[in-house]
């Protein structure tokens, strides 16, 4: 255990502006690929509950396309050959990448947001139906209230799961935290420290998460039942 | 009121409507019954459109319900239905469940639509439960905020759906009297139900299916003393 004597922490800090920017891009990847891919994963998810084959088909193709291959080919695919071929040029590795994990996320968000809807029992929709709502306003006032509550915690470890995988864009270089720990590897030929510090910046990162992902839960996935809601019982 | 002319239902392969024909009058009360499986309750449903009907018409005050042109959320906004399993909205207060469709649909205000549920709340004997959620209630309170909710876009029918099937017995009796009173008020009314002894008191007229057909059908004094088929003998011996 030699090393762990030898470690050489001075590196690091003489690297902390860029890895105090690679924690600022890692948040940034994963927030807005985050919002971006459940904005686009309840459309899918959507699409995926329709009766109607023509929505129903491409969002399920879209779905097991993107659940069916690893996130790492997908970025490089989008980054060198999808968005090339569209606009002509790339857009820059922070837009390939947000537009990755967005592109990633959406598809099992969407899954989340299908399975959430359809564990609502048929009779709230027909009772809504009955009462002259429409398919919309069922959805909007019956369903997807009841559906969201369930969807919290699913919902919740997607964004942990973004946060961690947000790593992979480091491959079409953009600069999170694990960018900087490689180019701190790479002057210094020491791996120890700069993985290590990754590691830690990410444990910390997901700790947060954790926490904040518990009080929505505890927020919004609750019982109905106002008495219930005081004990801090989770919802059925 | 309601009209159905030829009415036939299939599940797949299954055939469960065969071919009804049934005129409901304005302020009539009909009971429907029949042993499990007969088609009562896809009868009922076929009605305001919550089962797609295979053949057939139904209209409903002179419009056709199962004609693509037809809008037929603005025929459902006319008949109020019941169902067995009450399906109250859990996310939303009693007095939430009974206001949302006014305010949403017949865009009633807010206030307006709150003193309209504390009256029909009031009407069912549960103003006290207005704002509580529908898992504080008992089955038979649940069933009578049902019918309030149907009742708060003012419909010109009523569809029961064997709507005390799922209570313990000590509560179908609640949930029954709110039905009779509904009944003499003139509501226009089909019930789906095992309550013959509602069926015998309430009822203008019984219908008994069996098989998908309607298979007799008349005054209640007359089905229940004197059926003249021998399937509706069978059933009634059985239950009576």
């Amino acid at each position: 255990m030699d090393f762990l004597f030898n470690l050489r922490w001075d590196i690091i800090w003489n690297y902390r502006d860029l890895f105090l920017q690679g924690i600022w891009i890692t948040i940034v990847l994963t927030v807005c690929g985050y919002i971006g891919g459940v904005i686009f994963g309840v459309f899918l998810g959507l699409g995926k509950t329709s009766k109607r084959k023509w929505i129903y088909w491409p969002c399920k193709l879209y779905v097991d396309l993107f659940r069916g291959t690893p996130l790492l080919v997908q970025i490089l695919i989008i980054h060198l050959a999808l968005i090339p071929s569209i606009f002509g040029q790339s857009l820059g590795v922070m837009f390939s990448g947000i537009a990755a994990l967005i592109l990633n996320s959406a598809a099992y968000n969407a899954e989340i947001f299908r399975a959430g809807i359809e564990s609502i029992d048929k009779g709230q929709t027909e009772a809504a139906r009955s009462l002259g709502l429409t398919q919309g306003q069922a959805m909007r006032k019956v369903i997807l209230p009841q559906a969201f509550r369930r969807m919290v915690p699913p919902l919740g470890n997607e964004f942990i799961a973004l946060l961690k995988d947000s790593s992979l864009v480091m491959v079409i270089a953009v600069n999170d935290i694990l960018y900087a720990a490689k180019v701190v590897a790479g002057a210094y030929q020491r791996f120890w420290e700069p993985y290590l510090t990754a590691a830690v910046l990410y444990l910390v990162l997901t700790y947060v998460v954790t926490k904040l992902v518990a009080y929505v839960e505890r927020r919004f996935s609750i019982d109905y039942n106002p008495r219930k809601n005081k004990e801090g019982r989770v919802a059925r | 009121m309601i009209k159905i002319e030829n009415l036939h239902k299939t599940f797949g392969k299954l055939e469960v409507l065969k071919g009804i024909d049934c005129e409901i009058k304005e302020k009539e009360v009909v009971c429907v019954i029949g042993p499990s499986g007969s088609g009562k309750s896809t009868f009922l449903r076929c009605i305001n459109l919550l089962e797609e009907i295979t053949d057939g018409a139904v209209y409903i005050g002179g419009a056709q319900v199962n004609d693509l042109k037809t809008n037929i959320n603005d025929i459902r906004t006319e008949v109020g239905m019941v169902f067995q399993q009450f399906n109250l909205f859990p996310h939303m207060s009693v007095i939430d469940n009974v206001t949302m469709a006014p305010m949403l649909i017949r865009k009633i205000n807010k206030k307006a639509a709150e003193e309209q549920a504390l009256e029909l709340l009031a009407k069912v004997g549960l103003k006290e439960k207005a704002y509580n959620y529908p898992q504080q209630l008992s089955g038979g309170q649940q069933q009578r905020v049902a019918i309030a909710r149907a009742l708060a876009m003012k419909p010109k029918v009523m569809l029961f759906d064997e709507p005390t099937s799922a209570l313990d017995p000590e509560m179908v009796q609640e949930v029954l009297d709110v039905m009779k009173q509904l009944a003499k008020e003139g509501m226009t009314m089909v019930v789906v139900t095992h309550e013959m002894g509602f069926a015998r008191e309430v009822a203008d007229r019984v219908i008994f299916m069996d098989g998908g057909y309607i298979v007799e059908q008349g005054l209640p004094s007359e089905i229940f003393s004197n059926p003249q088929n021998d399937r509706t003998k069978a059933f009634l011996g059985k239950i009576l």
